[in-house]
């Protein structure tokens, strides 16, 4: 297939498929900036801005979500409204691991702490529901800390492996790829595991990607896209409704509905139970962490969980920048033209009979597909995650991407923070993005910093 | 001959004993963990936490989370629950930690760390505990709601009276909120008992009362909600650095309230504990407090020196007589306050703003008032009274945020808000 007809075809699916609109024009973008889920804010609290248009009192909810949110949790017994810590956990607070709502960063060195990075943990096989099978002595996730009394499970170490990949105007760029190594080990060996560093994805917008029907996902999943580019849904199953569901959460997408990501996270990340998942994240053989006291019966009370759900429901996404400048247009251009609109699909829409009203039948622009695609091997971290492979991650939405730097200090991409650049970002894509990472390989510098344009105005 | 031969003996046997013992070691040593409990956000925390270690990679830090009220219970466990250091932002705390032995002394080099900032001592005369930081009290404000209302940004504690911010102030409970004690406390120093209670009763008689503080305040104003918002800086100065479309006030009478760092008397890491406390201390330390997502105001002087014009400077403040509040005076007292503001202020809340409303409405139309105006304005406690220690030993305890049962002098200062509630609107059903 010839560039030009790939570009046909990528632009007739994307006007053809039935519940997602063709892809916006600029001026549609201009117009969308007056809607409610976007926020004009562009300063550094540009991720953490509720929808506009909230009463006082869905103002309160959305404030008490942020306080839980950006709240650290305080180990049992304790009088407080957050008690029960751990008592085996990654960080002390949501925040700590998405700070100011972004991404996380990898560490810098081996002799850098995980600070917004887990590793997740796994031994072949899947359980009854399809998940990753647990490591017998570590479980899923490791968690580096316990309360005092309950000794941590272990240390994470990243080291840095580089590599050098030259554009096709002779420059060169030095791309880096994480090594794992384990120490001060509490638990027995970990012998046979797969693991995967995740770097604390941003937590705005999620209501949106909640809202999408499952059947726009399972349309637009097998139709067919340019360039070898295929596309699938991760079927997961759902702790909120205890059924199979589309996954559209994660890096593998294998969390299907906001309430499900939430409970996850908080038993994964800091051991806080909740209604959804009530018993404590101790295996059997970790005597010290289940004789340690909890902060109640759930720790994460119902009404707390709804004041989270709620506030990740109302999180705005920031609007676009500079849309008319001459070079984000031509990197827009350009952005579709190598094909990365085919998977970063710049528009979608949310179901019409959608449950939450305010995000019912909506357009948005999240750049992603939320399906799962193939990336290489280079990016693979040869953990399965139930019917995601080894080597399939799904589509990460772009919108904010721009504001990272000025909002985190630091820039941090892809699903373990290795690439530091959106040009490393893009290096890094094999698989079924190959075509397209050549194509911007073989790019101009001027073209390349267009790119980088349009992407710093999403 | 033979003593020569065990002292070779004794010498080979010791050198191989150290042979064997360094080969059980791993190849790197593990960092040694150092316990800190502190109430300080997550953002001050990871900061401080990643510093520290990268400055010092033989040490780890373990953050235990407590607010104040929740510190006093863990660390008067069992050798103080492995808690190292105490870090954290309530005077109050310390000095009941302190007087029940739970520190030893500072042994660091504290050059270039005054012992005082305007009335507030920022060392412990015993050298127990030392600052780190200090903060502010003033006003958030929302220029844009205040203009909308034709009312200047307030400069002083009286300004907050004014009856066109009825319900655009915005004041934490101090019952309910860590900093709001101090914050109430300093008007009651700068204008005298009697008189700062009545400007706290009609200024909360224009107020909504917060439960929460933190970024509720300037959520709050930044969205308009209120024009005002009465509050500690650094949560303010945070959010206008990142952004926040509010200014923040410091008044005409201010003052500071420090937070201190400790060391356990029963750290079995000491040398780890004061390498800490030294590095918090630091200049490069003091200058991360600075950083936009925290905002905090050093203790050591130079490193305003590279901080933005517009940072606050309370040493200059100081020696220009705006940070007169005197903590130690103020300190045992807080509890009390903070009751008090609770059971005659906060009780009843509602009805105490409608008769402020009645009474600003007749004061408007130039019918004045004298005698509901003293009503509304009274309070049922003298300093003397809050000054005595069999007093004080009751609210001891009671540190912002706990729910206690209700004791004899708060049920007759309920009883007192109902007899002042019922005769004022017996007064304006008289009119």
């Amino acid at each position: 297939m010839t560039f030009r007809s790939a570009i046909f075809i990528t632009a007739f699916l994307l006007v053809s498929y039935s519940s997602v609109d063709a892809y916006a024009s600029t001026d549609d973008l201009q117009h969308k900036i007056n809607a409610n889920h976007i926020t004009n804010n562009q300063t550094r609290e540009a991720y953490a801005q509720p929808f506009a248009g909230l009463s006082d009192a869905e103002l309160e909810q959305f404030f008490r979500g942020r306080n839980l949110f950006r709240q650290s949790w305080v180990i049992a017994p304790a009088r407080d409204t957050a008690v029960g810590l751990g008592p085996l956990y990654n960080r002390i607070a949501c925040v700590s691991c998405h700070p100011k709502n972004g991404r996380g960063r990898a560490p810098e060195d081996e002799n850098e702490r995980m600070q917004s990075v887990l590793v997740r943990l796994s031994v072949a096989g899947k359980t009854k529901h399809g998940n990753p099978k647990p490591h017998p002595h570590y479980g899923n996730q490791l968690n580096e800390e316990g309360i005092p009394g309950v000794p941590g499970e272990g240390r994470a170490q990243v080291q840095w492996e580089y590599q050098t990949v030259t554009f096709a105007d002779g420059t060169k760029i030095s791309l880096r790829k994480p090594q794992l190594t384990f120490s001060e080990l509490n638990y027995g060996a970990l012998e046979s595991v797969q693991t995967s560093a995740r770097i604390g994805p941003v937590v705005f917008g999620l209501g949106l990607l909640d809202a999408v029907s499952e059947q726009d996902l399972l349309t637009l999943a097998p139709q067919s896209k340019p360039d070898g580019v295929s596309g699938k849904v991760n079927r997961v199953w759902d702790s909120a409704s205890q059924q199979y569901k589309t996954g559209r959460f994660g890096a593998k997408a294998n969390a299907a509905s906001l309430r499900g990501q939430i409970v996850e996270a908080m038993l994964g990340d800091l051991g806080i139970t909740s209604s959804l998942l009530p018993k404590e994240n101790c295996l059997p053989h970790q005597h010290q962490c289940l004789a340690a006291p909890n902060g109640g019966s759930p720790e994460l009370k119902d009404n707390q969980l709804a004041d989270l759900e709620f506030y990740f429901r109302r999180l705005a996404v920031p609007a676009r920048r500079k849309i008319n400048n001459t070079q984000v247009k031509e990197g827009e251009t350009l952005f579709a033209d190598l094909g990365c609109a085919v998977c970063h699909r710049p528009e979608m829409r949310t179901a019409k009979n959608y449950p939450h009203k305010h995000l019912a039948d909506m357009r948005f622009h999240p750049y992603t597909d939320l399906l799962l695609h193939d990336m290489g091997a280079g990016l693979a971290d040869n953990r399965p995650d139930f019917q995601a492979t080894g080597s399939e991650w799904r589509t990460p939405p772009l919108w904010g991407i721009g504001l990272t730097e000025l909002i985190n200090e630091y820039q941090s991409y892809l699903h373990d923070g290795r690439a530091q650049s959106f040009a490393e970002a893009i290096l890094w894509h094999g698989g079924e993005a190959e075509k397209s990472r050549e194509l911007y390989r073989n790019l101009p510098k001027a073209k390349r910093k267009a790119i980088d344009q349009f992407l710093l105005s999403l | 001959m033979n003593i020569l031969i065990n002292v070779i003996r004794r010498r080979f046997l010791q050198a191989a004993a150290l042979v064997l013992a360094s080969a059980a070691l791993p190849a790197s040593a593990e960092p040694q963990t150092l316990t800190v409990m502190t109430s300080y956000p997550a953002e001050v925390t990871a900061r401080i936490e990643a510093a520290f270690e990268k400055a010092h990679p033989d040490y780890r830090v373990q953050i235990i989370w407590r607010m104040p009220q929740d510190a006093l219970p863990y660390l008067q466990q069992p050798k103080q629950g492995g808690v190292d250091v105490y870090w954290s932002p309530s005077p109050r705390t310390f000095n009941q930690l302190k007087t029940e032995g739970a520190f030893r002394k500072l042994d660091l080099d504290l050059t270039g760390l005054p012992e005082t900032i305007g009335k507030t001592r920022l060392r412990d005369a015993e050298n127990y505990l030392t600052a780190t930081e200090m903060a502010g009290f003033g006003f958030a404000i929302n220029t844009e709601k205040l203009m909308a209302i034709g009312v200047a940004p307030p400069k002083t504690w009286r300004d907050l009276t004014n009856p066109k911010l009825a319900g655009k102030i915005a004041v934490p409970n101090p019952a309910r909120v860590g900093f709001a004690p101090v914050l109430v406390d300093i008007p009651l120093q700068g204008y005298g008992w009697d008189a700062g209670w009545a400007l706290w009763s009609e200024i909360s008689g224009n107020a909504e009362l917060l439960e929460q503080g933190g970024s509720f305040i300037s959520d709050k104003v930044g969205t308009g909600q209120v024009a005002v918002g009465l509050s500690i800086d650094f949560f303010i100065a945070s959010a206008i650095a990142n952004g926040a479309p509010i200014h923040f006030v410091y008044p005409d009478r201010g003052g500071i309230n420090p937070a201190h760092i400790a060391i356990t008397a029963s750290t079995e890491k000491l040398l780890a504990a004061k390498t800490f406390t030294a590095f918090v201390l630091s200049a490069s330390g003091q200058a991360l407090l600075t950083h936009a997502d925290i905002r905090k105001l050093p203790v050591r002087p130079s490193v305003y020196e590279s901080l933005a014009a517009d940072y606050y400077r309370p040493f200059v403040a100081a020696t220009q007589c705006e940070l007169d509040y005197d903590n130690d005076r103020g300190r045992n007292r807080l509890g009390i306050i903070s009751s008090l503001f609770d059971h005659h202020l906060a009780y009843r809340h509602q009805e105490q703003k409608a008769l402020w409303k009645k009474l600003h409405a007749l004061e408007a139309a130039g019918k004045t008032q004298p005698q509901l105006r003293t009503l509304l304005t009274s309070v049922p406690l003298t300093e003397t009274e809050a000054a005595s220690a069999e007093l004080q030993k009751q609210f001891r305890d009671r540190l912002e945020g706990a729910k206690l049962e209700l004791r004899a002098p708060e049920l007759i200062w309920r009883e007192a808000t109902d007899k002042r509630i019922a005769a004022a609107q017996k007064l304006l059903e008289a009119l």
